[in-house]
This record gives structure tokens, C-alpha cells and sequence, in this order.
């Protein structure tokens, strides 16, 4: 029984991965499994139960035997639990019940995998050694029959391939899933947001703003907004690369969603030239309270504030300064 | 979790029905906060219309997982409504046009990334968009 | 669903907690014409901190709020809007032009007062 409130890191990856029975009943058809396959595996019960800690050894010897191996495995807790795991999983291997639990089993493992960084290519290798540890076992155990022997390693085989798929999705997904929050951290540290005084924030925009990057800006600055109650923002794209049409709207939709949230954005760094062909463009620039420079920005923001002008000597004294 | 959900549209209430289920099957899937609220708001829009315009009609919300492994939230928003006659010109952007006939559309388009109409006049409208997981 | 609408001075707040049908949106907009009349009200915030979506049906509704009161001498401050919403809103193309807006609550009502500052300083 699954309680919806409290899943475990395993069912909530199966969730993330879209792991759902019908996606489990798919994996169980690629392979190809069927009844008669079923009947043959069930035969091997036995042979399980009374060499389960040989294979389990068999595997883990293997995979520690290579430098790569060992190193994932250092951690005492990790290999424990990793061969706990590994131990109930070559058991349920047999019992011919393939669903959503076994798969969540056979997660649990992978997970812990890919915490401790095991490179797929030493977790191939090893179960390759496993599968013929066992195939031995299964074909000492037929002697007296070994076509039959043959066929039901054969369909013992197809459970080890459903199982490789199911770990070797989830090792990539979550590699997957690390590196976009590498990007997202990536992308925050390339549209700072600093406020500059009380009220007041400074969005510096450099390099080359394309519709993905534009939209970070905007959601970076949204939410700076809210933190910080910032009532003007100086949004400068002096460093912008091109300024066409396309950059231009996004700038302006920043503008307006910020003014959404009570912030008013003054644009600094808009030469007149520039200005002067987006408005041949066709773009309607009057939505924006542009002004020169940085400095002159800052003026106007502080005006805006109702906070007094600072001269040019006593900004140098003020302790946020910015330069211009 | 579901990996699909329908929800009639027949009134205003099923509009918000719509659009939570899209915002849970969003979050479920891994969707920022921000491509929740465009998922949704989208999904208002497209809802609205089949109340509006067509009376009555269904808004279907599923995961969606293309070939390159991307995953993604798919909306198919149908009704068995009059219709529009004039495809192009309702996905021209003109909000002034306070009543057009879906005058949501152009906007709903750029909050996905994909999208498709099809609709004639008496054969109802099959709004289609999906969003993917960055 | 009816909106409660507060009053602090002559200022009118309506705080919106959740997606409001076309009725809803009708009578909040009738039952702010009429208090503003009857408490002679210079100010009405509406706030929208509730609101996970705001689609163009319900921005053409808050414009339509703005200029009845407009019409009956009030003026309107939206607040709250979320930074996710705002984003959708301008992806949308949507944008509240002509009404004043504000981070939050507090925010409007300073809004609000400042004006009348200005206002009492002129007169």
C-alpha cells in the first residue's frame, strides 16, 4: 500500500522517470518476456535460494577486482547496503513477479550507484561476470538436459536485460537531472542582480541576449524585485552586443513586468544611434524611461526615490558606489 | 501520479480544474515554478474559449516523451464548438478586439513551445500544445 | 464567490483569493461602484497576492474595475502580482497600462497617500 504523502526517493524517481505500470508492462514485452519464460525461471527458485550469497560475491569481487570499481565502492555503508540490495534483488529475480515494486527495488540500487558514482561500463562487466556465474549453476544443475538448461538461462536472461534497462535509464536520468541544475546555477550567476541602496537595483546586462537567456534576466530580476521591494530598478545594457528588434522586445517585456510588480526600470546605455534605428524598426521605445548613462540613471533613480541628488565628490565618499 | 488527465470543461469552475491539473502534472514532472504558472495560464486561455465560444468541451493533459528523450506536458483542449472561420486571423495578435473569437490564441502560443490549431467552422476547435522539461 | 471589500480611510480594499468567474467579477466591480460612492473612497487596491494565474479574461476585468472607478473618482492599485504571473502576463502581452501598480498591500496604500501629499501640498 502506498502511501501518496510519503514516497520514497525510489518511487518518487520512478514518478520523475514516468515509470507508471503501463511503462513497466512495455519493458516487460521489449524483452520479450512471456509465461513459458516464466515457467522456466520459476524452476530456478532453488538454485537461487541456496547460491544467492555466492552470486551476490561473485559480482561485488568482480566490480571491486577493477580500480574504477573499488573506488565507488570505498564507503563501507554504501557497499553494505549495495550488497543487501543486490543480495533481495538476484532472490526476486526468480519469483517471477515483475512490476512496480521490483522496479522500485532495482531503483533503490541505482540510485545508490549513482550517488557513489559507479561508471556504468564496471556495473555492465560485472553483471556480465554474474550472469555467467549463474548460466554456469543453471547448466551444472541441467546436465542431464542442457537444451532445456540453455532455454531457461535464456529467459533467466531476458529478466537480467529488463533489469540492465531499468538501472541504466535511471543512472542516465539522474545524471541528466544533475546537470540541469548545473545549468540553472550556471545561468543565476550570469545575471546578477545587485542592489544598489534601498529600494534601488541594478541589473547590469552583458554579452549577448537571446530569447532563453532574456528570460532568466527577467525571472532573476522578478524575484529580486519581490525580495528586496525594490521600487526602481536601473536596468543597464551598455554591454549588450546587438541591440535589434528581437532584444529590444525582450527588454521592454522585462520592463513591463517589472512595472507589473510596482517597480519602475530605467534603461541606461541606449546610444542614440541605436534608439534611433529600433525606433525605424518600428519599435515603440516611449515605453521606456531611458536615460544616457549609468550615472545619469542613478540620478534619476535616486530622484525617483525622493532620496537627494549626490554630487560626483560625494558619491566617491558613499560606501555604495558604482562605477560608471 | 497520472500520466493523464481529462477534465470536461462546461462552466467557468472546470477553467481552474483545468489548469490545477495542469499545474500538478507540471510540478510532478519537474517543471520550474515559472513554466507552471506559463503552463497554466495557458491552459486558462485555451479553457476559456471552449466556454466562451463553443459552450462546452474537454481539456486532455498528458506527459508526452519524444524520441531524443525529451519529456514534456502536452494540452489538447477540443470542443464541438461553431468553430473558427478564419484561422490566421485569430491567431493575429489583436487583444483590443475584446470579443473575437480566440483572441487568446496568439498569446497562448508564446507561452509554449509548440502549438497547433485545427478548427472549421462547424467542426469545433482542437487547440494542441506542449511544453518541454528544460 | 463574494469578495470582501475593506475599507481603511477613504481607501477601498478587495482582496482577491482565488480565480473568479465572470459574475463574481461583475459584482466585485458593481459593489466597489457603489461604495466608492457611498464613502466617497479616493483610493481602491485590489490585490492579486492570492492569484496563481491571471489570464487575459481576468485582466480585461480588473482594467474594466479601474476605469468604473476611474469614472466614480477613485483611483486603482493593483497589487501583488507574483513574479511567475508577471511573466506569463507579458508573454501573454498582456500589461495593465494606465493603472498604477505595487509590490504588495503596504506598498499601495503608500502609493495612495503619497498622492494625496502631492495633491494637498498643490492645493
Amino acid at each position: 500500500m502506498v502511501d501518496l504523502n510519503e514516497q520514497t526517493p525510489a518511487q518518487l524517481l520512478m514518478r520523475d522517470m514516468g515509470l507508471t505500470e503501463r511503462d513497466i508492462a512495455r519493458r516487460r514485452h521489449i524483452v520479450g518476456l512471456e509465461e513459458r519464460d516464466l515457467t522456466r525461471i520459476a524452476s530456478l527458485n532453488e538454485l537461487m535460494a541456496s547460491h544467492v550469497d555466492e552470486y551476490t560475491t561473485a559480482f561485488f569481487d568482480y566490480l571491486t577486482g577493477l580500480d574504477e570499481g573499488r573506488l565507488a565502492l570505498q564507503n563501507t555503508a554504501i557497499a553494505h547496503r549495495a550488497r543487501q540490495l543486490k543480495r533481495g534483488h538476484l532472490l526476486a529475480m526468480v519469483q517471477t513477479d515483475y512490476d512496480v515494486d521490483y522496479v522500485a527495488q532495482r531503483l533503490e540500487l541505482a540510485m545508490l550507484y549513482s550517488r557513489a558514482g559507479l561508471e556504468l561500463r564496471v556495473f555492465l562487466a560485472a553483471f556480465h561476470r554474474l550472469l555467467k556465474v549463474i548460466g554456469d549453476g543453471i547448466m551444472s544443475r541441467f546436465e542431464a538436459n542442457p537444451s532445456e538448461g540453455f532455454e531457461t538461462f535464456m529467459s533467466l536472461k531476458k529478466v537480467a536485460f529488463f533489469d540492465i534497462g531499468v538501472i541504466v535509464d535511471a543512472i542516465v536520468f539522474e545524471r541528466e537531472r544533475v546537470i540541469r541544475q548545473q545549468q540553472d546555477a550556471i545561468r543565476e550567476l550570469s545575471t546578477p542582480v545587485l542592489q544598489i541602496r534601498e529600494r534601488l537595483l541594478l541589473l547590469p546586462i552583458v554579452g549577448v541576449i537571446d530569447t532563453h537567456r532574456a528570460r532568466m534576466i527577467t525571472e532573476s530580476l522578478l524575484r529580486s524585485i519581490r525580495a528586496s521591494r525594490a521600487k526602481v530598478v536601473v536596468m543597464d545594457i551598455t554591454g549588450v552586443a546587438t541591440i535589434d528588434s528581437r532584444v529590444a522586445n525582450h527588454l521592454i517585456q522585462t520592463v513591463t513586468a517589472a512595472r507589473l510588480m510596482g517597480a519602475s526600470v530605467i534603461v541606461t546605455g541606449l546610444s542614440a544611434e541605436v534608439a534611433q534605428s529600433l525606433v525605424a524598426l518600428g519599435i515603440d521605445l516611449t515605453k521606456l524611461n531611458t536615460i544616457g548613462d549609468l550615472q545619469g540613471g542613478l540620478e534619476e533613480a535616486e530622484r525617483l526615490l525622493g532620496q537627494r541628488l549626490v554630487t560626483v565628490e560625494e558619491r566617491g565618499r558613499s560606501s555604495a558606489s558604482v562605477e560608471a | 501520479m497520472p500520466r493523464e488527465v481529462s477534465v470536461p470543461i462546461e462552466r467557468e469552475l472546470d477553467i481552474v480544474a483545468a489548469r490545477q491539473a495542469g499545474r500538478e502534472l507540471a510540478s510532478a514532472l519537474g517543471f520550474s515554478t515559472t513554466d507552471q504558472t506559463l503552463l497554466a495560464t495557458a491552459i486558462s486561455e485555451v479553457a476559456r474559449n471552449i466556454v466562451n465560444y463553443a459552450g462546452s468541451g474537454n481539456v486532455l493533459v498528458a506527459r508526452v516523451d519524444d524520441e531524443s528523450g525529451r519529456i514534456g506536458i502536452v494540452v489538447i483542449a477540443s470542443d464541438r464548438g461553431p468553430g473558427i472561420a478564419d484561422v490566421d486571423q485569430a491567431m493575429r495578435d489583436g487583444y483590443s478586439t475584446g470579443n473575437s473569437l480566440g483572441v487568446g490564441l496568439p498569446g497562448a502560443r508564446r507561452l509554449v513551445d509548440d502549438f497547433h490549431l485545427a478548427s472549421a467552422p462547424g467542426q469545433g476547435t482542437t487547440v494542441t500544445l506542449k511544453k518541454w522539461l528544460r | 464567490m463574494d469578495v470582501p471589500i475593506l475599507k481603511q480611510g477613504d481607501v477601498l480594499i478587495a482582496s482577491i483569493q482565488a480565480a473568479l468567474s465572470d459574475q463574481d467579477l461583475i459584482a466585485l466591480r458593481d459593489s466597489l461602484a457603489s461604495r466608492i460612492g457611498r464613502f466617497r473612497s479616493r483610493g481602491v487596491i485590489i490585490d492579486l497576492m492570492a492569484l496563481d494565474v491571471l489570464d487575459s479574461f481576468a485582466t480585461r476585468m480588473i482594467r474594466d474595475i479601474a476605469y468604473t472607478a476611474r469614472l466614480r473618482g477613485a483611483i486603482t492599485v493593483v497589487v501583488g502580482i507574483q513574479p511567475e504571473v508577471a511573466f506569463a502576463m507579458v508573454q501573454l502581452g498582456l500589461s495593465l497600462e494606465g493603472i498604477a501598480t505595487a509590490l504588495d498591500l503596504e506598498e499601495g496604500l503608500a502609493h495612495l497617500s503619497g498622492r494625496e501629499r502631492k495633491r494637498a501640498a498643490r492645493s
